[in-house]
């Protein structure tokens, strides 16, 4: 037993697939989750979020109207969102390493591939739960810190605080 | 000039670890076993799931081969993409290979090519027979064969696009 009270989560699945936002949820409800919310789009999201206020998402990439990636870089940026820290796993069946690193570009804190699996869903969370990102805010950018767990690791002096240096932040799959 | 940004970085309260105590990261392999168990009492609905998603595909295909605009086009994107995340998972990869090839074809061309539908029709008509015979591995010879002459044709027709 991992000792995780998974039970206090509040978690939000989004996905327009009916079929896949079931197994999310059998999988999330089997880890010990009971707050479990479900949504089919992007758009209705955007409604919930102040509602719910999820403790973690689960988005679909891959959606009608607004996508996965429109609705993460509106949670991390616009003034209306109601916790732009909220952390996001995103699932999706693209693969190729461009749609990781856009994906990171947008905001997203887990990347994860279908097909789904049982452990890596358990992975992910448990990611988010102990090895979350520092938040970077530059001119263009607000989200996780897209350097993998760079601050998580590095047990040295500080290396990079509040600077006026231009920044070239590197996204690491 | 330099342009220079202001930059910030800090971590905000890890609300999460208040939320469910700390457990050395450890995987629990327990929630995983029972996660994995209602998985299989899920497997009775899997055939209806990708029957629906395959008859779906069917309806958005006629939909683009009647009027091939963009709607109709992103309808069918949207389908063979659910199918190439999800059919792996109900124990059919071929028809996840085959709707990745599918895919494939409709990110490689621009908004402003043409997506051939004869093409198209031709991993409607494998995906459909794939799940009437019930394909469930990814060894089967013959789907194989199949699979890998549309990923060629899909390549081809890419590369001839990009060739002008």
């Amino acid at each position: 037993m991992s000792g995780y009270r998974f039970d206090r989560l509040k978690i939000l699945v989004v996905d327009d697939n009916p079929h896949m936002r079931k197994l999310v949820v059998t999988i999330l409800q089997a880890f010990g989750v009971v707050q479990i919310f479900e949504a089919p789009s992007g758009d209705r999201v955007w409604a919930m979020l102040r509602e719910v206020n999820p403790d973690v998402i689960f988005l679909d990439w891959q959606m009608h109207g607004m996508n996965g990636i429109e609705l993460v870089k509106m949670i991390r940026t616009s003034s209306q969102s109601s916790n732009p820290f909220v952390p996001v796993i995103m699932l999706t069946g693209h693969t190729h390493i461009d749609h990781v690193r856009q994906a990171r570009d947008a905001g997203v804190n887990e990347f994860l591939a279908k097909p789904v699996s049982v452990r890596a869903i358990m992975s992910r969370l448990v990611s988010v739960i102990e090895h979350p990102r520092a938040y970077v805010r530059t001119k263009k950018y607000f989200g996780p810190c897209r350097r993998r767990r760079a601050t998580d690791e590095y047990q040295g002096p500080e290396r990079r605080a509040a600077t006026t240096e231009p920044v070239q932040e590197t996204a690491v799959a | 000039m330099v342009n220079k940004l202001p930059t910030e970085i800090f971590m905000p309260p890890n609300v999460l670890m208040a939320k469910v105590g700390r457990a050395a990261g450890a995987i629990d392999m327990s929630a995983v076993q029972r996660a994995e168990a209602a998985i299989d009492t899920l497997k009775v609905e899997f055939d209806d799931w990708v029957a629906s998603d395959v008859q779906r595909l069917g309806a958005c295909r006629d939909r683009f081969a009647a009027q091939p605009d963009h709607a109709a086009r992103e309808q069918l994107f949207l389908v063979a993409h659910d199918l190439k995340g999800q059919a792996t998972t109900c124990d059919y990869p071929m028809i996840a290979r085959l709707s990745s090839s599918l895919t494939r074809l409709f990110d490689g061309l621009k908004p402003t090519e043409t997506v051939p539908v004869g093409l198209v029709d031709a991993h409607v008509a494998a995906i459909r027979v794939v799940f009437r015979d019930k394909i469930r591995t990814a060894t089967d010879r013959m789907s194989i064969i199949v699979a890998e002459e549309l990923e060629a044709r899909v390549t081809e027709t890419i590369e001839a696009a990009r060739a002008g």
